[in-house]
């Protein structure tokens, strides 16, 4: 399984929190980036993101003036940060369960930044699909095959069916082992 | 002030509601953009959109194989159009309404697409923001509040 770390973009720029966002907008624009990090004031400090969205929604929406509005007025901090490990299948259900669309990721410090747009360029989810939770789903579908056949006996046909799913459930998860494997 | 159709994205790539999502990333690639738009099946049919998000949040998360999804499945439509003659900061103002990060901008027939990126790259709003009362004096110069005084 392909991880944040192998998709995710090293090129990151930090700004600090008290730059206003016209530094913030020049800064992306000359650099060609759409988020930039916000700066931690101090080791334990969380990260914060500012991205395009931000400054649409909340400065160009409104007529504000950026040269007087500052990063901290709206960037999100803390913000949800991604381990380098996180599979990228993981990190499409992290970002579709919170609505975000990028982020940084970190361990100790900040190795960059993973994106729907680095998912779909470098993610390999098109062809190599992964149920990210399929060894839950066996579980559930081994349960199941036991309640039925417990009910309606080991030689009926509805118990057989039952764990023909699971056989094919077991069959898609070792054929995606295969591939981690490969890959 | 600048319009949508000052800073919009004049190249856009289409593609059929029936076609696959793996179908819709292969054109993602291959016109090198950040969203499809969906075509019409006649005249008075409404526009619909497909955006990367769509494909993460709704097939990739949960390891849906793309071969097998089909882009309205997972499409927006109808979807939010923009029309050309709308002014940036409105454009701003719907896209922080309504949440969306991109839209076709339409006049009878599809002229592009506008995006927040378009937005932030290519309009004046660092050097000339703009409010709503002075959108408004823009608008209507003849009306009494938009009057200027010499102090």
């Amino acid at each position: 399984m392909l991880k944040a770390q192998d998709i995710m973009t090293t090129d990151v720029v930090t700004i600090s929190g008290s730059a206003t966002v016209a530094e913030a907008v020049a800064l992306m624009t000359e650099k060609g980036l759409r988020s930039l990090i916000v700066d931690r004031r101090y080791s334990e400090d969380p990260y914060g993101i500012v991205t395009e969205t931000d400054i649409v929604y909340k400065v160009v929406a409104y007529g504000h003036d950026p040269k007087t509005m500052r990063v901290y007025e709206i960037m999100t901090k803390p913000c949800i940060v991604v381990p380098p490990e996180l599979g990228v299948e993981y990190v499409a259900r992290l970002f579709a369960n919170t609505g975000i669309r990028r982020a940084p990721v970190i361990k100790g410090e900040l190795l960059g930044v993973v994106s729907v747009s680095d998912i779909l360029a470098k993610g390999n989810f098109v062809n190599q699909p992964q149920r990210p939770y399929i060894e839950d789903e066996i579980d559930a579908a081994r349960d199941e095959a036991r309640r039925i056949c417990a009910e309606q006996g080991a030689t009926s046909q509805a118990c057989a069916a039952a764990w023909d799913i699971v056989e094919e459930l077991q069959a898609t998860a070792s054929h995606n082992r295969a591939d981690r494997a490969l890959s | 002030m600048m319009k949508a159709k000052d800073i919009m994205t004049q190249a856009v790539a289409t593609i059929s509601g029936s076609a696959t999502v793996a179908e819709a990333v292969a054109s993602l690639k291959e016109n090198q953009v950040r969203t499809l738009v969906v075509e019409r099946r006649h005249p008075d049919d409404p526009y619909g959109i497909l955006s990367e998000t769509d494909i993460i949040y709704k097939v990739a998360a949960y390891g849906k194989d793309p071969k097998q999804v089909r882009v309205y499945e997972i499409m927006t439509k109808p979807c939010v159009v923009v029309n050309p003659d709308l002014g940036v900061e409105y454009v701003a103002r719907l896209f922080a309404q309504t949440g969306v990060h991109q839209a076709p901008v339409v006049s009878g027939d599809l002229l592009g697409t506008i995006s927040i990126h378009d937005i932030l790259t290519k309009s004046d709003f660092v050097e000339k923001p703009k409010t709503y009362f002075e959108l408004y004096c823009e608008e209507f110069p003849d009306a009494p509040e938009a009057r200027m005084y010499d102090a």
